[in-house]
């Protein structure tokens, strides 16, 4: 059943649903709004326990300066960034060529295949928590950005290639064989008629994928131990055990941290136009 | 020159038998239409044809080059889909020379390709748009458009104009048979509709259950239907069919009779060997019956129904024991089209009369058609 709009007549209805809907958006945006508010703050005011009152003093441009001059917030940005963008593009990369695979070619073993990309998805990625790290460590590469990449590729690839494969099935057949009529070859079809058309697709999934990986706390924990390569997930911790009384410094970071997958959001925006695929078939 | 041939294609899905060894050789410059019921196995061969299905077994001839293995792109085919399948992110422009830019041609002789295609197609003011900035049939122009540029030996076209509205596909029609003169390209067509068949046919191939029933040019087909499958399914409206019994059997004739229809002697094949009391199921095309009055008339019928189409008038009339096994109405009602506007009224009853050449028969034991052959020419 799908949610179905409220006819005029029903006003309580219609009242009843504005005040849930308010309620719940204020209980979900209300430790969004705390931390803002904090990192305008003073370091007086959060001392003094003015945590909710109007503050005494603006600490805005103050806060976010130290954020980035009195601690390595920067290099952690930085770090997660290195992280999170190959990351993000090896999953699309991936999911891309195996999600295409999988939804338009028939060959024995494809539905294990897709049925194993599925699967991993239920395994809580916790349990491989030191195998990983153990490995990582066989493999030199513990304690570095590679380690991090290598995992979230990994981690992220059965998700994205489910979405992806079930995007690329539901493009309209006849284009596919129609491409193939005219010799384009599967890489060139891959090229020239699937990534134009799951643009959208790929688009969402960058977006879900950046937020799933700068996100990450626990691998940054388990993989990293130096400050040349913690994301700021991991950074933001090692904050508040240095300035244990700077909520209002630890704020101001967080609402940073918080910005790039916000940013993400908006750039790719403009890519969700839906009904692109709109026009291929009759209509 | 046999430009395409076929031989004995069977194609199986699993345990299902979609074409059941068929043959086919089209010599250069053929227009062949592909008619049949839905479902037997018209897109699949047109697939196989293009490469895009695999045949369980036979072999595929393009110019003489045995092609059954050949990617669909080296084929030297180009097809029409009923969906356009045209790529929506690209222009019209882009659209048409896809292929040969998948081919690395260089830019200059892929856009003298498209313009000559748009030309040919009347949309070169089009070029700069997308697809779903274009009418219905304007898309399909650019989809026929995207064949012609890659100079293809075959084409081949799955249900092109079924997407478009009564008056458009009679115009698009008359401009594809105008394309066929002009390229004088081998060119294989799917539809079930007729119109389009006996129109723009050379030659038409019935399909039914993924067999061929019958191959010869449009009007042989329908004057000399091989079988009692084609002689129902060419012609609109369909032909009316009764059982009847063979009332005596004399020089190469044979009388009918059946309850309610007075005697026909109709002639018959050489190879028809038919005997008195056997039963055979004889067919009448709506447009072979005229009206006439009681005492000359073959039988005589209560008019349940008249639709007039100003040019013509279709009667659907209760010959009581004289009931169609099958008819366009199904009900058993007799359809007589009549070719002009006639002031029969729904409920009188009138006579019928049917001249013994237009009557065919057909054995009960095959269904092969066992009256004697008829001129295609019937002035
Ligand atoms: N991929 C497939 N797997 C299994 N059966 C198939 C497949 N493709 C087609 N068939 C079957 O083969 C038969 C012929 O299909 P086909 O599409 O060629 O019919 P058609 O003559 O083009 O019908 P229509 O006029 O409805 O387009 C159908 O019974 C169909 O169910
Ligand atoms: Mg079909």
């Amino acid at each position: 059943m799908f949610p179905r709009p409220f006819p005029e007549t029903a006003i309580w209805r219609r009242r009843l649903y504005v005040v849930l809907v308010t309620g719940i958006l204020i209980v979900w945006l209300a430790p969004l709004f705390a931390i803002i508010l904090t990192s305008f703050r003073s370091t007086q005011d959060v001392m003094g326990g003015n945590l909710w009152g109007w503050p005494t003093q603006f600490g805005l441009v103050d806060n976010y300066t130290a954020v980035f001059t009195q601690t390595p917030m920067a290099r952690y940005f930085l770090n997660s960034l290195t992280i999170t963008i190959p990351s993000v593009m090896g999953v699309l990369i991936l999911s891309t060529l195996a999600g295409f695979v999988l939804a338009r070619y028939r060959f024995r073993g494809n539905m294990l295949v897709f049925a194993l990309f599925v699967g991993g998805n239920f395994l809580p990625h916790q349990i491989m928590m030191i195998p990983v790290r153990d490995l990582m460590v066989r493999l030199n590469l513990y304690d570095t950005m590679a380690a991090l990449i290598i995992f979230h590729i990994a981690f992220q690839t059965g998700f994205a290639t489910l979405f992806m494969r079930n995007f690329i099935a539901a493009l309209p057949g006849e284009l596919f064989q129609a491409a193939r009529a005219e010799g384009a070859t599967p890489f060139q079809t891959l090229v020239h008629v699937v990534v134009p058309l799951v643009r959208p697709a790929l688009a969402a999934l960058a977006i879900l994928l950046f937020t799933f990986i700068w996100n990450d706390y626990f691998w940054a924990v388990v993989l990293t131990i130096s400050d040349t390569v913690k994301p700021v997930t991991a950074g933001l911790a090692n904050l508040r055990g240095e300035w244990v009384s700077a909520w209002n410094l630890i704020s101001a970071g967080t609402t940073v941290v918080a910005l790039p997958p916000v940013a993400m959001f908006f750039l790719m925006q403009k890519h969700f136009i839906t009904g692109l695929t709109m026009g291929a078939v009759k209509g | 020159m046999t430009s395409l041939e076929l031989r004995q294609i069977q194609k199986n899905y699993g345990s299902y038998h979609a074409l059941r060894g068929i043959d086919l050789s089209v010599e250069q410059g053929e227009f062949i239409v592909t008619v049949g019921p839905s479902g037997c196995g018209k897109s699949t061969l047109l697939k196989i044809i293009a490469g895009l299905e695999t045949v369980s077994t036979g072999k595929i001839l393009i110019n003489g080059r045995d092609v059954t293995t050949t990617e669909p792109g080296e084929r030297g085919i180009a097809m029409v889909f009923q969906s356009y399948a045209l790529y929506p992110h690209m222009t019209v422009a882009e659209n048409m020379g896809f292929g040969l830019r998948m081919a690395h041609r260089p830019k200059a002789e892929i856009d003298a390709a498209v313009l000559r295609a748009a030309k040919i197609l009347r949309i070169a003011d089009q070029l700069d748009k997308r697809p779903k900035q274009l009418s219905g049939g304007q898309r399909q122009r650019v989809a026929i458009g995207r064949a012609i540029t890659r100079s293809p030996d075959v084409f081949l076209f799955d249900e092109p104009l079924s997407n478009l509205d009564a008056a458009l596909r009679t115009q698009m029609r008359v401009e594809l048979s105008d394309l066929h003169a002009r390229l004088g390209a081998t060119m294989v067509y799917v539809t079930h509709d007729q119109t389009e068949a006996m129109t723009m046919a050379s030659r038409i191939v019935v399909l039914n259950r993924g067999s061929v029933e019958q191959v010869g040019a449009p009007l042989e087909l329908y004057r000399n239907p091989a079988n009692l499958f084609v002689a129902g399914f060419l012609g609109a409206p369909r032909m009316n069919f009764f059982e009847v019994t063979v009332a005596a059997v004399s020089g190469g004739a044979a009388t009918l009779s059946a309850a309610g229809l007075s005697p026909l002697t109709v002639e018959l094949t050489e190879a028809a060997s038919v005997q008195v009391g056997d039963r055979v199921t004889m067919g009448i095309r709506p447009e072979s019956i005229s009206l006439a009055a009681e005492e000359t008339a073959s039988f005589a019928g209560r008019v349940r129904l008249v639709e007039r189409l100003g040019r013509e008038t279709i009667l659907y009339a209760d010959a009581g024991p004289l009931q169609c096994v099958s008819s366009e109405s199904g009900s058993g009602n007799v359809t007589v089209q009549i070719g002009h506007a006639s002031a029969v009224a729904a409920d009188a009853t009138v006579g019928f009369k049917v001249e013994p050449r237009d009557v065919y028969l057909f054995s009960s034991v095959d269904e092969r058609t066992i009256s004697a052959r008829k001129s295609t020419i019937t002035d």
